[in-house]
């Protein structure tokens, strides 16, 4: 594996995270930098950097063709895709294999059989796996409904087989219920939709979003590196992650069962690198299978900071035949709690992307504080990009003291020149629920923290900036 | 939330010593720094002191969900009086007209351009006798997120 040219199709933080592991594995990291990028600051942690001409990210990190010419010409041996754009296209990982280049992630047939939410489902349920009970197929009538409403338990949610977007959705809490609004949902979804057509779920209220992180190697050894809780979300994105589970708490029969789920899950598909298997779980702590994300997650240091497993350099290991840094599951424990803070450039209250140049970028952490990031000052946020410009990482003895070390590490971060939902970080840090470990997806929704985030900071803070300001023009006090 | 947007103001002056005077709403602020191990420090009253975040020259200053625009040696008329130098202001505004080219001279208290803002038109003066060295904007230009409009050099 020593000597490896392996070529990162990615850019930002996590370009930044798989240079650094190829090179502590004695890797070439080799770099791409395209056209509506200025000054990628992962470039500076690649041996070597390559252009990716383009001005658009189908012209540069989804363009197959480019790529590989980038390949044969650079002669590269393996290719990391990080997380979004190629990371799990069946295409790429396909084109890939018959090349003889190496994909780092799991085999074509696992990308595509996760990468389909219906195969997924078929293949998960096939396992053995709970998936969210319901009808197999449309639900002609109120008595059908009925009796299905009484097999898996109330309550249920009547849903538009064309619907989305939450419209065509009612939530029935018994018997009377789907009486009373079959027929009202099914209008509803005529008109909506143009089709009338049903079908009945469970409904798991205040759901959690649990995943289980897993890694396997290519010599059919399948491992778990227990759970995340990412139930803080807005717009059905995360931006708090936990572990381990506040929710799963110290209930060890539940953190066995869903960790075991997620294994059987990655063997149902032969599974045979680093990936995730995503799970909603109800109040009752009933879970049922989602999707598994079949790449390297946003959210995996907080994995590696309370096991100690680094998955970034082991899913590199398992895509070149190489063992695991451990051969045995009882190997792996959970050692103190972590939670990692999504710094996104965006409006901290309306939660919407905000780009712009970064002026003024510091950071005074307390102790074992870790950041994931590719801020520099002068760096421009650009539309064409996510707005995630870092993660904020801390490790502590127990919840209570990774929530200090946050805290603390949040007050000494300073991103200037841009919005950033630093300022509602600290507003849920210190709000009731969060700090309880008390919250479910519904919580951005229902708790609303960011209405609590004052439109501007004190007087005071402005004049700190301008002195900031005028002092680097003047080049320092003197 | 969402409060009326406010019109906001703070003067500044960098006096001696590079001790800052801001003015906001006629209040008068001292703020002192200086420069210890290649770092610098501030205190508004020379007693604690506080590690002051470098900052580049920026057009736009942020403040948790709002963006101000940042005036530097010159500032809008119609807003608090202050010396030349840097003045803060948040003034979502229209360039009505350009009086100056770039490389003209200028001298302090002249008009350089008409910004429309607030339903109000304010002459734009120099704060500084200088030439212009640079200009971001022309006529018409809405102004949204706020910039840097021109740059005097002294």
């Amino acid at each position: 594996m020593k000597g490896k040219r392996v070529l990162i199709i990615n850019r930002g933080e996590i370009a930044i995270r798989v240079a650094k592991a190829l090179n502590e594995l004695g890797l070439i990291s080799v770099g791409v930098w395209t056209d509506n990028e200025t000054e990628p600051p992962h470039l500076e942690y690649c041996q070597e950097w390559v252009h990716l001409a383009g001005s658009n990210n189908k012209e540069t990190y989804l363009d197959i063709p480019k790529i590989m010419k980038i390949i044969e010409d650079y002669k590269i041996d393996g290719v990391h895709p990080g997380y979004g754009f190629l990371s799990e296209n069946r295409e790429f990982s396909e084109t890939l294999a018959k090349k003889g280049i190496t994909f780092i992630g799991p085999n074509p047939d696992a990308v595509y059989k996760m990468g389909a939410k219906d195969i997924s489902k078929q293949i998960a349920k096939e396992a053995g796996v709970p998936v969210v009970p319901g009808s197999t197929g449309e639900v002609d009538s109120v008595e059908e409904a009925i009796k299905i409403g009484n097999e898996i338990g109330y309550p249920v949610l009547l849903k538009a087989v064309a619907g989305g977007g939450g419209k065509g959705m009612r939530p029935c809490y018994n018997e009377k219920d789907v009486k009373e609004n079959f027929s009202a949902v099914q209008r509803e979804a005529l008109s909506s939709f143009g089709y009338a057509g049903l079908l009945v779920e469970k409904y798991v209220l205040n759901p959690h979003h649990i995943e289980v992180q897993i890694l396997a190697d290519k010599k059919g050894n399948v491992y778990h590196v227990f759970e995340r809780e990412c139930s803080v979300q807005r717009r059905h994105q995360k931006i708090i992650e936990e572990a381990p589970s506040p929710f799963i708490g110290a209930d060890e029969a539940v953190r066995k069962a869903i960790c075991e789920t997620a294994v059987k899950c990655a063997k149902a598909v032969n599974y045979d690198s680093a990936g995730t298997v995503e799970f909603i779980m109800g109040e009752d702590k009933k879970f049922y299978f989602l999707e598994m994300n079949t790449r390297i997650q946003v959210e995996h240091p907080i994995t590696e900071e309370i096991t100690g497993v680094d998955l970034v350099a082991n899913m590199i290991k398992a895509a070149f035949g190489e063992s695991l840094d451990f051969n045995s599951q009882e190997d792996i424990k959970i050692q103190g709690h972590a939670i990692e803070l999504r710094i996104c450039a965006e409006d901290p209250i309306s939660m919407l992307p905000a780009p712009g140049k970064i002026v003024g970028f510091e950071t005074t952490f307390p102790q074992g504080i870790r950041f994931d990031h590719c801020i520099y000052p002068k760096f421009a946020i650009t539309p064409d990009f996510d707005p995630m410009i870092g993660k904020l990482i801390a490790k502590g003895f127990n919840r209570e003291v990774a929530l200090r070390k946050v805290k603390n590490a949040l007050d000494g971060l300073i991103i200037d020149g841009i919005k950033t939902n630093i300022p509602l970080h600290k507003v849920i840090l210190e709000e009731e629920n969060f700090v309880k470990g008390k919250y479910s997806t519904n919580y951005i929704g229902t708790v609303k923290p960011q209405e609590k985030v004052p439109v501007k900071d004190s007087i005071e803070s402005f004049m700190v900036k301008i002195a900031g300001i005028e002092l680097n023009q003047m080049g320092g006090v003197k | 939330m969402n409060q009326e947007m406010e019109d906001f103001a703070l003067d500044v002056e960098v006096g001696a010593n590079r001790v800052f005077e801001f003015t906001h709403e006629g209040k008068k602020t001292k703020l002192f720094t200086r420069h210890l191990a290649g770092k610098d420090y501030y205190s508004f009253d020379e007693k604690r002191w506080v590690k002051l975040p470098k900052l580049g020259a920026n057009e736009v200053l942020v403040s948790n969900a709002e963006t101000y625009r940042v005036f530097r040696g010159f500032k809008p008329s119609g807003l608090h009086a202050g010396g030349a130098g840097a003045l803060i202001t948040q003034m979502p505004g229209k360039v009505v007209k350009l009086f100056k080219k770039e490389g003209d001279t200028v001298a302090k208290g002249e008009t350089v351009l008409i910004l429309e803002a607030m339903k109000m038109e304010n002459e734009i003066k120099s704060g500084a006798d200088g030439f212009i060295k640079a200009i971001n904007i022309k006529e018409g230009q809405a102004l949204e997120a706020g910039f840097l409009m021109v740059e005097i050099e002294e």
